[in-house]
């Protein structure tokens, strides 16, 4: 099951997301969980697969704004490079990036 | 600023996770609306209308994005009046925002949740100061929008929406006058925000916008419907003049319908409050509709009155005259005439007097046309008597409205005088139904009338509902039967007892009577043996010009 303390580990901002939450540590771990199944980072990776690096953009700016707000240290770190070089429509290969947020997606998820 | 009483907020925002954060830091201190989209939010914003205090804005949102969204919101005169904080997490655009209308930004990831509540607080404060201030926006009794404030809305409307089919309608309240006097004005004064509430609330269902144009009379802009009977119903329901329940309060529409948007937002709504005007007094109709006929018909009208100055002063306005002959001897001779305007319009041709006879009378030009007959009948009479040296009374047309200037006699006199005629020349033709209200005063002028020298001559008796009582006390030198009374009794069974009766009335007070509209021999055989002294209509002639009647002066 989700805590907070595992978040705090994982390497979440718990302190600034709770805050945020006004110190409702319920209503924080139900929207970390409603964003570990809302999961829309697929749709970020179709798009770069697709060379629709607007679309692309899109889905990363939106997923950059939730991940922020949740303050997932981790991932944010991650997202928020992908949406500038989105941002920028930068022709390159996103493979690192994508295994990256993967990567601390997958820890994420292994934490419930 | 802000008082214990919840303000209501929109938050669009398409991200589940970012409504519930602000949701959560918002909820105790506001009512919290939401919309996942563009497209939503606009539904929301047009169907609550300025129920919000302020809206948090997402700018990536599916559908219709947040500019787009911003944008019309500022564009909409009827929403621009809600502030707009714009949630983003782009530096860049936070500019952009402010130039297209925003009040303020809230970055993502989200600040403090304090300082979220302060620039919310702040927005919102400096909105309502600016409200007030602009509360000429705002009728001081109702609440409701002003007549200028409103206009701009239905300008703005038209300008968002082109092909959208609106209606315009007028609405009031029967009889609120006398509300206002049995009641007082306070408590009418309590109806009208009463009523005002009421139909404000009602809005939404019609996608309309109300305003108060004056004292009972309220207008609306709406999207077009066909049938407004439930919209009476709704906004007249249950509503009543006094605290007591007892006397419900009448409610009246008129609705142009599919308004003409080529057409000045006034003539519109003018026309929506004319047809409403129409029923104002009748307590059984409740909804007027105006109609694409009626338009014709008055703009018609419009023209004949604009039209009516030129037409005196280039005498399009030509009198023609019916004899009357006297049948009372072996060989009927020629007694008087009756004087009958026609009009003939250079483009419209000759057109009816039972038209513009009316209408003048309503628009109270039949004053200027009464002399006008009066004047040229005079003048015709002296040149008969010139030509002819023939003696041949001529009988006017008076309007009941001639009867209460006080100049009258003295005008009449004038007219004589100038002609060289005898005051016994003119006969002076009052109809009966003239006689029918303010008697006395009618009374008293056809006296004065008399004692200076005219023939007076009632017309059309027995159609005017007068009362027997009242006949003898009207002065009088002859009664005309009316048309009607000929038609009828030589139609069907040759029923002339109504014609026996009012021959019989005359000769009790002693005077002739003249029947009108005799078309055939033996109509004057019968209205002779009936004891009937003139007779005119088309078996001697149809009203004829002057040039024509002179035939009648050189035939004996």
């Amino acid at each position: 099951m989700l805590t907070v303390e595992k978040l705090k580990n994982y390497g979440a901002n718990t302190e600034e997301a709770l805050q945020r939450c006004i110190n409702n540590e319920t209503l924080y771990l139900t929207l970390v969980n409603r964003f570990i199944d809302q999961n829309t980072f697929p749709g970020l990776k179709e798009a770069i697969n697709n060379h629709d690096l607007e679309g692309a953009f899109h889905v990363a700016h939106s997923l950059k704004g939730v991940i922020g707000n949740l303050s997932l240290t981790p991932l944010y770190d991650v997202i928020y490079e992908m949406t500038e070089l989105l941002r920028k429509r930068t022709e390159m290969d996103y493979q690192d990036l994508i295994d990256k947020y993967e990567k601390f997606y997958n820890e994420l998820l292994a934490l419930r | 600023m802000i008082n214990k009483n919840k303000r209501k907020l929109l938050i669009v925002e398409d991200e589940f996770v970012n409504r519930e954060i602000l949701k959560n830091i918002l909820l105790d201190d506001y009512e919290i609306c939401e919309a996942e989209d563009g497209e939503s939010a606009l539904e929301i914003l047009n169907s609550n209308e300025n129920n919000f205090s302020l809206i948090l804005l997402d700018l990536f949102l599916p559908k219709l994005s947040g500019l787009e969204l911003l944008n019309i919101i500022e564009g909409d005169s009827k929403l621009n009046n809600i502030p707009v904080i714009v949630l983003t997490s782009d530096k860049e655009l936070e500019v952009q925002c402010l130039s297209y209308g925003a009040s303020d930004f809230i970055s993502k990831p989200y600040p403090d949740s304090s300082i979220i509540k302060a620039r919310i607080n702040r927005v919102i404060e400096l909105f309502e100061d600016r409200q007030t201030i602009k509360s000429t926006e705002r009728d001081a009794l109702t609440r409701l929008y002003t007549r200028a404030y409103f206009y701009k809305y239905v300008a703005d409307e038209d300008k968002n929406n082109p092909n959208q089919e609106m209606d315009a309608i007028a609405i009031g309240i029967r009889s609120f006058h006398v509300i206002k006097e049995r009641f007082g004005a306070h408590f009418s004064d309590s109806l009208l925000v009463r009523f005002s509430k009421r139909l404000k609330a009602v809005m939404p269902n019609i996608s309309g916008m109300v305003c108060r144009l004056e004292a009972d009379t309220f207008i609306v802009y709406a999207k077009h419907i066909e049938n407004y009977e439930e919209f009476h119903q709704e906004i007249s329901s249950d509503l009543y003049v006094d605290l007591d329940n007892k006397t419900p309060i009448q409610v009246q529409l008129g609705i142009y319908q599919n308004a003409d948007k080529n057409l000045d937002i006034d003539v519109r709504f003018e026309r929506a409050k004319r047809v409403l005007d129409k029923i104002r007094n009748n307590v059984i109709k409740n909804i007027s509709i105006f109609d694409d006929k009626l338009k014709e018909k008055e703009m018609y009208e419009e023209e004949l009155i604009e039209e009516f100055s030129t037409a005196i002063k280039e005498h399009q306005f030509v009198v023609f005259y019916q004899p009357k002959f006297n049948i009372k001897g072996d060989k009927p001779f020629l007694a008087s005439a009756e004087a009958l305007v026609r009009w003939k319009h250079p483009t419209k041709g000759l057109i009816s007097p039972g038209i513009f006879i009316p209408l003048f009378e309503e628009k109270g030009l039949i004053q200027r046309l009464d002399l006008y007959v009066w004047n040229e009948a005079a003048l015709q009479m002296k040149k008969w008597q010139e030509k002819y040296h023939k003696h041949v009374p001529v009988s006017v047309n008076v309007s009941r409205i001639d009867l209460y200037d006080p100049n009258l006699i003295e005008t009449f006199l004038d007219i004589v005088k100038q002609n060289n005629l005898d005051t016994k020349d003119l006969y002076l033709e009052i109809t009966e139904s003239a006689c029918t209200e303010d008697v006395d005063i009618i009374i008293d002028k056809a006296n004065a009338l008399r004692e200076a020298g005219f023939m007076i001559e009632i017309d059309d008796f027995g159609t005017g509902y007068s009362s027997l009582s009242m006949i003898n006390k009207i002065p009088l030198d002859a009664l005309k039967i009316d048309m009607i009374f000929i038609r009828n009794a030589f139609r069907s069974q040759n029923d002339n007892q109504l014609i026996k009766i009012i021959i019989d009335i005359a000769s009790y007070l002693k005077v002739p009577t003249i029947a009108e509209g005799v078309e055939n021999k033996e109509q004057v055989e019968v209205l002779k043996e009936l004891g009937c002294d003139l007779v005119q209509g088309y078996y001697f002639s149809k009203p004829v010009p002057e040039d024509e009647f002179a035939h009648f002066l050189t035939q004996e």
